[in-house]
Formats: C-alpha cells, structure tokens, sequence
C-alpha cells in the first residue's frame, strides 16, 4: 500500500473499474459465442445442403453398380473404387515415411542448422498447393519416369502431398509426449531406439494416428494432385487386380465431381450431389475408424 | 608391504568429480563413497549439486546439452566413463526414481514387464511370476493384483511411485538412486516408501537425494552433505546429526538457512 501511497485508486473508482472490466469480458464473450455459432451454422448449413440434395440419390445400387446410358443412369462405383485404390496405396506410401521422417526430426534432428533448415523445407511443402505436387508428379512419375497416367503416379503423388504434413504431426506428436517418461525409459537401461518405438511411438500413438488419417482422408479428397498422374472422368471397366492396375489411370470421386460438373448438362444434378455425399461420406468413414481407434489407443494408455 | 585393510566394500566411489553445465562451475571436486547394501542420504540446499551428482552416476546427466563430467568414477563395479562403456549395462544395474512418479502411459503390467522382457526375453509365464514378485516387494500387488490391465495412469501418486519402483527392479539392478522420490507425495504415501527403502537395502545399495532432513535421518546410515557445488560432510548418519565437523553442517541442519 505504501508503494502506491496516495496514487492508489479509492474504493469507488476501483468498483468502476471492476465494472468496466467484467462488462468488458462479457461483451468478448459474447463475440466469441457468435462466432462459434456462425461457424456451426455454417458447417450446418454444409452438410446439411449435400445430405438434403445428395441422399435421394444414394442407395446400395447407387455406390455400387456402373455408370449407364453415358452416366445419366446407373452408379458410381468405378470412382468409389478408384477413390479407395488411391487411398490405401497413399496410406501404405505415407506411413513408413512419415512415421520415421517425424521420428527423426523429433529424435535425432537435434535443433542445429541443418535441422533448421529441413524443418523450415518441410514446414512449406507442408503448405504447398496441391495443384504444384500434381504438376510435380507430371513431370518426374509420369514423363520422366514413364510411369504414364497411372495409379501409381496417383500414389506416388499423392504420398508426397501427405508425408510432409504426416512428418510434421508425427514430430508434433513425440514432442508431446513428456520428457520424464523418456526419461524413466533411458533410465531402465532401454537403448535409444527401444525407448522411441517401445516406449515414446506408443505414448504418441493417439496424436500420430490423427495426424496420419486426417491427412491420407485429406489427400483421397483432393482433386489437384491426381488431375495429371492418374485420373480419368469416369470408367465403366470391370477391375481386374493386378500389375495391369498400377499402369491405368483410374477414376476416382473427386476428380468425377470436378470435371462432372464443369461438363455441366451430362450428368444430372441428382447424381452430382449424390457423388458429393458419397465423397463426404467416404471421408468420414474413414475418419470414425480413426476415432475408434484412437479412441482404444488413449484408453488403453489412460491418457 | 601393508595391506590395507578394507571392511567397508563400496558400491559407488566417485573421486574429483567436476561437473559443468556450458560455463556454470556444477560440481567442485568431490570426493564420494556410498557404502553398499546401505542407504546414503543426499542433503543441501536446492541448487547444490546434490541431484546433478546422482545423475553423473547413470549418467543421465547426457541428456542435458552441454553437461560435462570429469573425475574417477567407479558404480557397480563399472567405469561409467570409460570410452566403451556400456551405458545400457549401467543402467541395468543402476535403476533410478525420479522426483515425479513417471509412469508409461501403459497397463500396470506392461510398465513392469517391458524391460525385462526386452532385456532378459522373459515371457509368458515367467514373466507374469516376476511382475507378481516385484509388485509384491514394492508393496503393491494387493492394491493392483485386480487391474493388471488397466491404466497405471489411474494409480495414485504414491501409487505410481511404487510402480516405478517395482519397475526398476524387475530389471534387477544392485543400485538404487532416488532422487527426492517423494517430493510429490503426501505424508501417508511417503510414509509408505520409507518403510520401502529401508527394506531394500537389504539386498540393493539405496542413494537418496532428499530435501526431507528428518526423511534423510529415518532412512540412512550414510549422510553426505552437499553445499555449492562441494561435498562439504560426510559420514555416519547419526554422528553427523549429532556433531557434526563442519559449522555449514552443523548451520544448515538445526535449520539455520535451507
């Protein structure tokens, strides 16, 4: 008190103050609310529009019979299929790269120049547009290694899209867990490598797995990267498993929906919106098994 | 020529021990013996140097960037500085509890059988009789014999301190270095792990870094007492209490600075 001396405010001009302050938190509060709301109309609005529009259209024919009478009538399963091809090949491809990119940034990096300067590189691919991996993948899988319009320029494409961004969450992940539990691993006498993939990989286990799905489920949604390595509008072929398939272009859900689209008249609206929920759908599906799984990860770690 | 006679055999001897971090002066050439199957409590003021000494030990002192140690050690029998030391062997052999409880986010079971099954290939039955033993000598297995599987993260503090006891002896080591093990811990749980401590050192050499003074006299026979950076006492717990050589000693625990 008598540091302030007589430049302490009285009662009453701290009591308005108390005042200006609590109506100052509340009207901030208030803003946020709406924000939040506006936010959840939104997404609302989103999804509820493609459901409204899309789920006529949807039926177990629909997802899983071929196009007929130049897509007028009949289904999408050849983009389904196409779409989920892309998808596991691209999860097959990220998840060794990504997983031990980010071990290795968060483990044996260390915080020196080169590492700097790889973490910044992988930050802004990270951040690329898509559309630049798609004219990457043209010109390196697809002309110069011949590979041709093709699932496997799809994949190829598609990985280097997700693994920086699988690094990153990955690294991201380890990071998080607490120094004391490596700490008590080192100390038990486990070596360095045992203490990451024993120890630190399972305790990261809930965070590396979101960062891995939320970005494959990303990249099987992205029309940019397989425009020019692997897409056709539609296919109405019968797949045959095989090394055949790698080499063919394949169709897919979100390339169809764009070039659907903007072929505007073909196809008819209904299957259009149809087409835009399955796509969602299939992301979100895929996305539920994540939870599930995490969900028994963080359980059985408690955490 | 005379033999030296030598009744006391030492599990640890540490001599001349420097320790720096980047420029800071840690250690000051002490001079260490810790008597095995003994306690040896740590004391001092925070800031002393007393759990950096414990860490060089083990030497998880590596972990911290900068962190350098010079001085003659010899721990269980090994040089923990040697040039081809085996710092997985060390560890083995020298198990450490750390101020907070830390657990792996894992079950109960796999806190303690991960160890020995990666360092021993201990499985199936084996290892289920070791988890039961070591749980049961950290005083635990009446507590979590029912929820082997469940989280070790829904134990208790105290809980989860005796559980990272049994887990650094399930990789049977013959030194024990704690290191102010129930700083986090209320009485009743503390209580609990000093009646622990005296029980191990039975069969384990115990070092312990304690704030606790009257922890440190119901405890240990040894006291070492550290000020600064300098081992400024050491000896019989109950001589250095009662008469203690240096004035710091004698200041320091009737409590005069802290």
């Amino acid at each position: 008190m008598a540091v302030l001396g007589s430049s302490r405010p009285n009662q009453a001009e701290l009591h308005g103050r108390d005042v200006r302050r609590l109506r100052h938190g509340k009207f901030l509060i208030g803003v946020a609310t709406t924000v939040h709301y506006l936010v959840v109309a939104m997404t609302l609005a989103l999804i509820g529009t493609i459901l409204v529009k899309g789920l006529p259209a949807i039926s177990w024919e629909f997802l899983t019979s071929y196009p007929a009478e130049g897509m007028t009538q009949g289904g999408i399963w050849p983009m389904l299929r196409g779409s989920i091809l892309l998808m596991v090949g691209t999860l097959a491809l990220t998840l060794p790269f990504g997983l031990l990119g980010g071990i290795w940034l968060a483990e044996y990096a260390g915080d020196g120049r080169m590492a700097r300067t790889l973490r910044a590189s992988i930050a802004t691919l990270a951040g690329t547009p898509s559309i630049i991996f798609g004219l990457f993948g043209l010109a390196i899988f697809v002309l110069k290694l011949k590979l041709g319009t093709s699932l496997l320029a799809g994949w190829f494409t598609l990985a280097l899209f997700s693994i920086p961004i699988v690094v990153l969450t990955t690294e991201q992940a380890l990071r998080a867990v607490p120094e004391s539990i490596e700490d008590g691993a080192i100390a038990l006498g486990l070596s360095r490598w045992q203490t990451i993939w024993k120890v630190m990989l399972p305790s990261a286990l809930p965070g590396v797995m979101t960062g891995l799905v939320l970005t494959v489920t990303r990249a099987a949604g992205e029309a940019p990267p397989i425009l020019m390595t692997a897409a056709i509008y539609y296919s109405t072929e019968k797949l045959s498993l095989g090394w055949e398939t790698l080499k063919k272009p394949v169709a897919n859900l979100p390339y169809h929906l764009a070039e659907g689209y903007r072929q505007g008249g073909v196809i008819p609206e209904k299957i259009i919106w149809g087409t835009c929920l399955t796509l969602m759908l299939f992301v979100l599906t895929i996305n539920l098994f994540a939870i599930v799984i995490r969900t028994r990860a963080r359980k059985k770690a408690g955490w | 020529m005379v033999a030296v006679a030598s009744p006391v055999k030492h599990a640890v001897r540490a001599e001349d021990v420097n320790l720096y971090y980047g420029t800071k002066h840690a250690l000051k050439g002490v001079n260490f013996a810790a008597p095995s199957r003994q306690v040896t409590a740590m004391i001092g003021p925070s800031g002393c140097g007393k759990s950096s000494f414990l860490r060089c030990l083990n030497r998880m002192n590596d972990r911290i960037p900068g962190a350098k140690v010079t001085g003659k050690f010899e721990v269980a029998g090994m040089d923990p500085y040697a040039k081809n030391a085996d710092l997985m062997r060390l560890r083995r052999a020298v198990g450490m509890l750390f101020q907070k409880p830390n657990p792996f986010p894992s079950s109960v079971f796999e806190n303690i059988a991960l160890a020995p099954s990666l360092h021993y290939g201990i499985k199936g039955s084996t290892l289920e009789g070791m988890v039961e033993e070591t749980l049961k000598r950290a005083a635990l297995w009446d507590e979590v014999k029912d929820h082997l599987r469940r989280s070790a993260l829904e134990l208790s503090g105290g809980q989860q301190q005796r559980l990272c006891l049994a887990r650094m002896l399930a990789v049977e080591p013959e030194i024990l270095l704690m290191d102010e093990p129930c700083s986090a811990l209320d009485p009743i749980s503390t209580g609990k792990i000093e009646d622990l401590i005296s029980e191990l050192s039975k069969d384990y050499t115990v070092l312990i870094v304690t704030h606790n003074l009257q922890q440190a006299h119901r405890v240990s026979s040894q006291l070492a007492f550290f000020m600064l950076g300098e081992l400024v006492e050491m000896g019989d717990t109950e001589a250095v209490f009662e008469s203690a050589q240096s004035e710091v000693t004698r200041d320091y625990l009737s409590g005069r600075f802290g």
